[in-house]
């Protein structure tokens, strides 16, 4: 058993044991080696359930939304991704702060479950070190900038429009729409999406590439500047669309338009498109 | 046994290119899925199983039912499109297999015909490659099912290394590899005999689950799941559909495409109300159709074990372990009786 893990393990006992959370959100083994799922602890008892290793790929923080109206306090692990998300959804005003206890877990990336080469949204992680914690795990790893990250969107920038439209035509026409991209996205808390609202109309239930490309957009647009870039959608997909290109290629944009922004490293911050500033440029106008 | 070899199958399937659309596994663009023969992407006959199942070649998942033309109020034209071309599906694994007989299940039986469906149906020829290797996350024999063929298919193939062993088990199959003449020859082999690594227990869960509705279980097995619809719309046999029309000005067509009972708006009804309003609900319901009401109503689970849920599932929520928890908890409490 590696450290973390009997670190986490002690930690989740003692909160769960004096009464201080009522419920863990954690990771742990499933059938196969290469998955560790999220798991949901509520008694000391099922304590060594609790894992860690290279495969904890999905998040933990959006499953705060299930318990939105809990009056007791929940306790997660959170690492720099887990983390921003927490933050993001505080901001979103969908979650109390007050009503959780962060344990940050100082993360050195995780391994794809096909490839096991290191999973892409680590890769690109800006920020492995949990920007708000109650507790820390591990020491802090180095953290970089990661310029390169942008690189498929400078890559794409290079085409032209025709064959832009080329590759996302290619792409969407892939799209079953099962939302996973949606639901397994921490900015992605609207209590009712507009895929959802029927009796609008927004969003036509055919799956052809020009309801999927509405959808991609939509979503794409919405996020926008609160993309945290955890890199989850991407991850989710089974079809395995480059969602984060389009997401990316928008924080390149507003990082020139508005100056750097990385979205979620703190909770005082207002997104560049939220904010209302008399300076702003004003190009279109 | 009568078998043609892995070079030949290639100017077999061309023959049968001449007068029907066949649909091989492919990878295009990186997905693995059934798509016609000659179409751009490269050949997928060595993958255990791909990553979407054959089931849109007889249930689209967008499918117009019906185009109209209206003026002054009255319909001026109307066109239903239920006419379907030969369709052969060329390499289809024993579980998709049997993903088919459960679909004929719901919609050829039972009093209502689905015409959408039955004509596709009549139409469709299928060559079943028994499978000479599984992947960790096969579980077909648990199911009911083999990997070593399907006995609905109208031909079995069986992969002998350099060759393929053909049975041909229906008429319309005997007609098929008539066609092959020249192609097929002669020769002495052994099917290699093949199983699933991983084995769950299914025996008897029709009557336990239908005792555990109200069980705690649900809340536990639901609580990772995140609500999206990747498992029923990558799942072989998950056949529900909505209707809605696309109506633009005075003319428009009726249409029906997939849905998933994961959505929050699948069981909504008319004011609103919805008797599923949660994922704890939601997966209930999912695991109950699978595992127990298909079985009551049609004798046999509506999972065949392809695996491709528990693969890709965001979170993975997996059936199998759902099966043996339901297992764990009938001991206990068959024990505490």
């Amino acid at each position: 058993m590696n450290e973390f893990t009997v670190k986490m393990r002690e930690i989740a006992r003692e909160l769960l044991e004096k009464g201080e959370v009522h419920m863990i959100i954690g990771w742990e083994k499933g059938r196969f080696p290469q998955q560790s799922p999220p798991a949901f602890i509520t008694s000391a008892d099922q304590i060594d359930r609790l894992i860690w290793d290279e495969y904890c790929l999905a998040g933990t923080a959006k499953y705060l939304l299930d318990d939105k109206f809990e009056h007791r306090k929940v306790g997660l692990f959170a690492r720099g991704c887990d983390s921003r998300a927490i933050n993001r959804l505080v901001q979103d005003g969908q979650i109390d702060k007050e009503k959780l206890y962060i344990i940050g877990i100082c993360c050195s990336g995780m391994k794809d479950s096909a490839s096991n080469e290191t999973a892409l949204k680590c890769q690109e992680c800006t920020h492995p070190n949990p920007v708000v914690f109650d507790l820390l795990i591990g020491e802090p790893v180095p953290e970089s900038d990661k310029p390169e990250r942008f690189k498929a969107v400078e890559e794409l920038e290079k085409k032209s429009a025709d064959e832009k439209y080329e590759y996302w035509t290619k792409q969407f026409s892939k799209c079953i729409r099962c939302y996973a991209c949606r639901n397994i996205c921490p900015a992605c808390n609207c209590r009712e999406c507009f895929v959802e609202q029927y009796r609008v109309g927004w969003q036509g239930k055919q799956n052809n590439l020009a309801e999927n490309q509405v959808f991609g957009l939509t979503r794409a647009y919405h996020i926008g500047d609160r993309c945290i870039e955890c890199g989850e959608c991407a991850r989710a997909c089974p079809m395995d669309l480059p969602l984060m290109e389009l997401n990316r290629k928008l924080i390149k944009d507003m990082n020139q338009l508005f100056g750097p922004y990385k979205a979620s490293l703190d909770t005082e911050d207002t997104p560049p498109l939220g904010k209302y500033r008399l300076d702003d440029i004003e190009e279109f106008m | 046994m009568k078998t043609i070899t892995k070079a030949n199958m290639m100017d077999a399937i061309a023959i049968l290119a001449q007068d029907a659309q066949v649909l091989v596994p492919m990878t295009v663009d990186g997905i693995s899925k059934f798509s016609l023969w000659g179409s751009e992407g490269t050949l997928a006959f060595s993958a255990v199983n791909t990553l979407l199942p054959p089931k849109d070649s007889l249930f689209p998942q967008t499918e117009k039912m019906y185009s109209y033309q209206v003026e002054n109020q009255t319909i001026t034209s109307l066109d239903i499109h239920n006419e379907a071309k030969q369709q052969i599906i060329f390499g289809i694994r024993p579980c998709d297999m049997q993903s088919i007989q459960c679909m004929d299940d719901v919609f050829l039986t039972k009093t209502f015909v689905d015409d959408f469906y039955r004509v596709k149906r009549e139409k469709l020829i299928t060559v079943c490659i028994g499978c000479n290797k599984t992947a960790p996350t096969c579980f077909c024999e648990s199911m009911g099912g083999s990997p070593a063929g399907h006995g609905a298919a109208d031909i079995q193939l069986c992969d002998l290394g350099n060759s393929y062993s053909i049975v041909a088990q229906t008429a319309a199959g005997q007609a098929v590899v008539e066609k092959w003449q020249g192609l097929v020859r002669d020769e002495e082999g052994s099917v290699p005999e093949v199983s699933c690594t991983l084995k769950v227990d299914a025996q008897g869960l029709p009557a336990q689950l239908s005792k555990m509705f109200n069980h705690p279980i649900w809340q536990e097995v639901s609580r990772k799941c995140i609500g999206c619809g990747t498992c029923t719309y990558l799942c072989p046999t998950c056949y529900c559909f909505d209707i809605d029309v696309q109506n633009n000005g005075n003319e428009g067509y009726r249409f029906r495409c997939w849905d998933s009972c994961m959505f929050s708006d699948y069981a909504r009804m008319a004011g609103g109300h919805d008797p599923r309003p949660s994922k704890n609900e939601r997966i209930r319901n999912r695991f109950l159709h699978k595992l127990e009401y298909f079985n009551e109503r049609y004798g046999k689970n509506l999972c065949v074990g392809c695996g491709r849920c528990l693969t890709k599932c965001p979170v993975h929520v997996d059936i199998t372990l759902f099966i043996d928890k339901v297992k764990e908890v009938s001991s206990i409490e068959s024990v505490q009786l």
